[in-house]
């Protein structure tokens, strides 16, 4: 089976045209990633101005433990400057020497954006963390009085997640927030799945195989397995590719690795967050769900590619049905209808949507996580595309050779 | 080895494909001859295992080869017909992977496939990738994958559909080559593929079995049924009309035809040698085919 699974994968997936577009849309994400440093990064060059090393050199003195230190030699830096530009009547010169960055406005901006504002939410996390929970709390105990068993577990729930939540470091998290972000390379990688993963069936049929596949031992349904196996393996590679081209690119253009042990919700849009992980480990989570929510559409892509006898059609099929769920997920990730955001495997890749808010599914009266419901549904997903696959690839050989049914001495004994 | 067709049918959409096919087969090379859509594929689909038939029963020495199995697929080498394979394939590659696809382990296999791309005259072209290979030469591929699990029966479909002539010769001389101690089955509409190579013909209509036998005997029932006729220019019409004509040839003034007829077709009519292709003629052939 090892050796079929191989084979199926060379066939298929070890091909100039596959490694091109992977080497090419690599370099097309490292370029998007660049861009987005380019454009955004307080670091960037095309903003005020470099600040990269001014930044690193201020970030020895307040990263690490939040103290009442750091707090007030932040305050004793910033409240000069934001009084000094208040009333917008400091002197725009881009020269002056008693500056950091060469001018009080920038200065301002620079110490907002990189220090104040960051420290001033790690340091109130706490507080509203402590509210959300003690709210819960509080309808925890109002629920259990009405006998509203679900909303009962929901609150308490959310209160044992949002219980001692604290951010106690302060770290460089700019690359965390656009990375959390970045949907492209999952573009990508469902493109390139979507090219490779048209010909594992369709190819059979073009070249005639897929009769002679019958008359051979292993050529029926282990072929189908192995086939199916080598495209997970496929899309699985695939994924961890891009995400690993992803983080690295990240990384290195941002200059730092930092923030990974800090909890995810020191990013203030995952102040709600469902999940109580560090963001090194919700990278990790996150490329895992992405990969399950591409492994669903590739499933997909496959099962659309078995009624046809040529690429070209499922090819074109598999883009328009990529298209809705990125539509529907677009048009729903936002709402209050979880079940409609959840059954749409886009919402495993785009999956900040699961993450960032606490949201919950009722199962036969218990909560269940909304990120938790996606994956079920993905699972569910995997499981009827996977069936669809073996009834479709042996009818449509059967109906091939003009007949209703299949002799098949394999299944014979 | 002997294999025997009982009875085998096949309806599609209420028309049949094949009406009680029956037929014995032993060692030697057997010509399944008939014209496009006489159910020479349906048979050899049913008898690979690609379709059930609607009845009947296929015996291998006297055991019915559904109750083998999959060990009757490891009887069985198949050449379907117009096969690409996989053109990012080297060819060695590709017999490779038809050794796990047959169960045969990589090193027996590597050794058998060494050995019959010698055979096909393909060692050269064992690192060759499928895709720049010729028609033949893909052909040849096709009949080493067929022969890697050393099969009893070879199934050939229409093996030489698209070869020329020098590549014909190549390929009939190879199924020669492998008919030994085996069956050959060769289905064709290409009377020349088996008129010097099959030990026996079958000669498939409609879906009906209508004759089985040697060459030599099918070509000796044509004895004063082969007819050599000459025609002018002003004749040759009128002719073509009524009689069913498997050659004509243009001598000077006068136009020589070779009719196939029960009865002398013309006066003029003088009695030939018949061949393998007036065989043909004679039970598929249709006067005013002109």
């Amino acid at each position: 089976m090892v050796k079929l699974i191989q084979f199926e994968y060379r066939k298929h997936f070890l091909k100039t045209s596959v490694l091109l577009a992977v080497i090419i849309f690599s370099v097309l994400n490292v370029i998007k990633i660049n861009g987005i440093y380019d454009s955004s990064s307080l670091f960037s060059h095309n903003y005020f101005g470099p600040w990269e090393s001014m930044y690193w050199e201020m970030y020895e003195d307040f990263s690490g433990k939040i103290t009442d230190e750091k707090i007030e030699k932040l305050i004793v830096i910033y409240r000069p400057l934001a009084e000094q530009t208040a009333d917008h009547t400091a002197s725009t010169a881009m020269d002056n020497p008693d500056t950091y960055t060469g001018n009080l406005y920038t200065d301002a901006y620079f110490f907002s954006g990189c220090f104040v504002k960051p420290m001033e939410y790690f340091y109130m996390y706490r507080s509203y963390a402590n509210g959300v929970a003690s709210a819960a709390k509080e309808n925890v105990a109002f629920f259990e009085t009405l006998g509203n068993t679900y909303e009962y577990r929901k609150n308490a729930a959310i209160a044992e997640l949002f219980q001692g939540r604290v951010v106690t470091d302060f770290t460089y998290t700019e690359m965390y927030q656009y990375y959390l972000q970045y949907d492209f390379s999952a573009f990508l990688a469902l493109l390139i799945c979507l090219y490779g993963l048209m010909n594992v069936f369709v190819a059979e049929k073009e070249t005639e195989m897929d009769t002679l596949l019958l008359t051979t031992k292993s050529g029926g349904s282990k072929t189908v397995l192995a086939k199916l196996i080598s495209s997970i393996l496929f899309v699985c590679g695939i994924c961890v590719w891009f995400w690993l081209v992803d983080f690295i690119a990240f990384s290195c253009i941002f200059g730092s690795l930092k923030a990974a042990s800090a909890p995810l919700y020191a990013l203030e849009n995952f102040a709600n967050t469902s999940i109580n992980v560090s963001l090194g480990q919700y990278a990790v989570l996150s490329g895992i769900v992405k990969t399950a929510g591409v492994l669903v559409l590739g499933m997909a892509f496959l099962l659309i590619s078995c009624f046809f006898k040529n690429t070209l059609l499922p090819f074109l099929s598999s883009l328009s049905v990529t298209i809705v769920l990125i539509y529907a997920h677009e048009t729903f990730m936002s709402s209050g209808r979880i079940l409609r955001k959840i059954i749409n495997p886009f919402a495993l890749i785009a999956n900040r949507v699961l993450f960032r808010q606490i949201e919950f599914i009722n199962l036969f009266g218990f909560p269940v996580p909304s990120y938790a419901a996606a994956l079920l549904c993905a699972a569910i997903w995997n499981v009827l595309l996977i069936t669809g696959i073996v009834i479709f690839v042996r009818k449509s050989t059967i109906r091939k050779n003009g007949g209703e049914k299949a002799c098949r001495y394999l299944n014979m004994k | 080895m002997n294999i025997t067709f009982n009875n085998i049918s096949k309806q599609y959409k209420g028309k049949y494909a094949l009406s009680n096919f029956t037929s014995e087969l032993e060692n030697g090379v057997y010509g399944l001859l008939g014209t496009n859509g006489a159910g020479k594929t349906t048979l050899i689909n049913i008898f690979v295992g690609i379709l059930k038939s609607d009845g009947g029963q296929i015996l291998m020495n006297g055991s019915d080869v559904r109750n083998l199995g999959v060990d009757f697929l490891s009887h069985i080498g198949y050449l379907p017909q117009y096969p690409q394979f996989y053109k990012n394939f080297e060819v060695m590659e590709f017999l490779m992977y038809m050794c796990v696809l047959k169960d045969i382990p990589p090193a027996s296999g590597r050794k058998r496939a060494e050995e019959l791309l010698e055979i096909v005259n393909l060692s050269n072209a064992a690192k060759a990738k499928i895709g720049t290979l010729s028609g033949g030469m893909r052909q040849r591929v096709g009949i080493a994958q067929a022969m890697l699990n050393e099969p009893d029966i070879l199934v050939l479909d229409e093996p030489t559909a698209g070869l020329d002539p020098q590549e014909r010769i190549r390929f009939r001389n190879l199924i020669t080559k492998f008919s030994e101690n085996r069956i050959v089955l060769l289905a064709t509409h290409i009377v020349s593929d088996i008129e010097f190579i099959a030990n026996q013909v079958i000669l498939l209509k409609d879906g009906q079995l209508i004759k089985q036998d040697t060459p030599a005997a099918l070509i000796n029932e044509m004895n004063g049924k082969v007819w050599s006729v000459s025609a002018t220019d002003q004749t040759v019409d009128e002719k073509l009309r009524h009689l069913k004509i498997s050659n004509m040839i243009r001598e000077h003034d006068e136009i020589r035809m070779r009719v196939i007829d029960d009865k002398k077709p013309d006066i003029s009519a003088v009695n030939v040698q018949g061949n393998l292709e007036d065989v043909f003629l004679y039970y598929f052939g249709e006067a005013k085919q002109w």
